[in-house]
């Protein structure tokens, strides 16, 4: 249970208990997986290990988009794994600077993901961090979601 | 941070008097108009009032580094008493004397938000849930959120300038 309501221990629950602010929220959420530009699953994999960059256990047992089991395993070390494309690496890479410090962000990086997805796709991507950055926290700070070990 | 905006707005974008919808961020219409309907809803929507709103929107800015952030005073803020001298305790350091103990409470969460979310101690939790209603904290809570992501995708697209006088903007709806 969150000690903020304490009945309820879902993220969803609680932005449910202020639906004047917690539907439009979880509507951008679904607003991003409905965009063409950046596949729903490169998004799912940056959603992922930004969940484990901010030890989320919440976020990373959800599962918005399929994700391969053997490759999500593979997330954490995604730096050495055969198993991404440049694509998404492109994408993870940006989304690791991104939580760690938005102002860290150069622009071979920008350019990287713009090379795989255009100007519309950097935007994209960066509309997604946002929101999914946001939600993590709100759940950790909530306590909906406990926090790694 | 880069100077230069990191992407082009295609010609013919634009003349909607939407800053948003007319900005790189209107580039996804898919995003742009959930985007638009939540900025208002934190604003319009809430349970804060406006001066409290704003109060976390510049104390959230001081963590992403958003330079046009850390300019910008919203005119509802500015209506509803909001002050110089309490930004100057989140951008200068001044005395937190002149924040009254729900405004130091919001500084607190929102400090808290951004450099350590899991770690929120019990303290904390009891003197919000003491000092606000449920709605009010759901509202701070839900406003945070929004603008840690708005303030860093703003940082993330470039173009930020190197510095900004304090500018008074109406809210985009």
């Amino acid at each position: 249970m969150s000690w903020i309501v304490q009945e309820c221990s879902s993220r969803e629950a609680i932005m449910a208990r202020l639906p004047q602010l917690g539907e439009p929220f979880l509507a951008m959420f679904e607003s991003l997986w409905e965009q063409p530009h950046v596949p729903g699953p490169v998004l799912e994999l940056c959603r992922l290990r930004m969940a484990q960059l901010h030890r989320s256990e919440g976020d990373q047992a959800q599962a918005v988009v399929p994700v391969d089991a053997v490759r999500r395993a593979a997330l954490r070390d995604w730096h050495r794994s055969p198993l991404f494309t440049e694509a998404e690496r492109a994408c993870l890479e940006f989304t690791e600077i991104y939580a760690m410090d938005a102002l860290a962000i150069t622009d071979a990086q920008a350019e990287a993901v713009k090379t795989h997805y255009g100007d519309v796709g950097l935007v994209a991507l960066v509309q997604s961090l946002g929101v999914f950055d946001g939600l993590q926290r709100l759940g950790l700070i909530w306590r909906t979601s406990k926090q790694e070990a | 941070m880069s100077s230069v905006a990191r992407v082009q707005v295609p010609e013919g974008q634009g003349g909607s008097g939407n800053v948003i919808r007319d900005s790189a961020l209107g580039m996804v219409p898919e995003v742009v108009e959930s985007l638009i309907a939540l900025n208002g809803a934190v604003w319009d929507a809430g349970e804060l009032s406006p001066a409290e709103v704003e109060l976390a929107r510049l104390q959230n800015a001081q963590f992403t580094g958003c330079v046009m952030c850390r300019a910008v005073r919203y005119d509802v803020a500015v209506a509803d008493g909001f002050s110089e001298e309490k930004v100057a305790v989140i951008q200068e350091g001044a005395d937190e004397a002149v924040l009254s103990e729900r405004e130091r409470l919001i500084v607190a969460f929102t400090r808290q938000f951004h450099l350590d979310p899991a770690g929120i101690p019990a303290s904390l939790q009891a003197d919000l849930k003491a000092t606000f209603t449920e709605a009010e904290l759901l509202h701070l809570s839900m406003a945070v959120a929004y603008f840690c992501g708005s303030s860093r995708c703003a940082v993330a697209l470039g173009g930020m300038p190197e510095s900004m006088p304090r500018t008074e903007i109406a809210i985009t709806r």
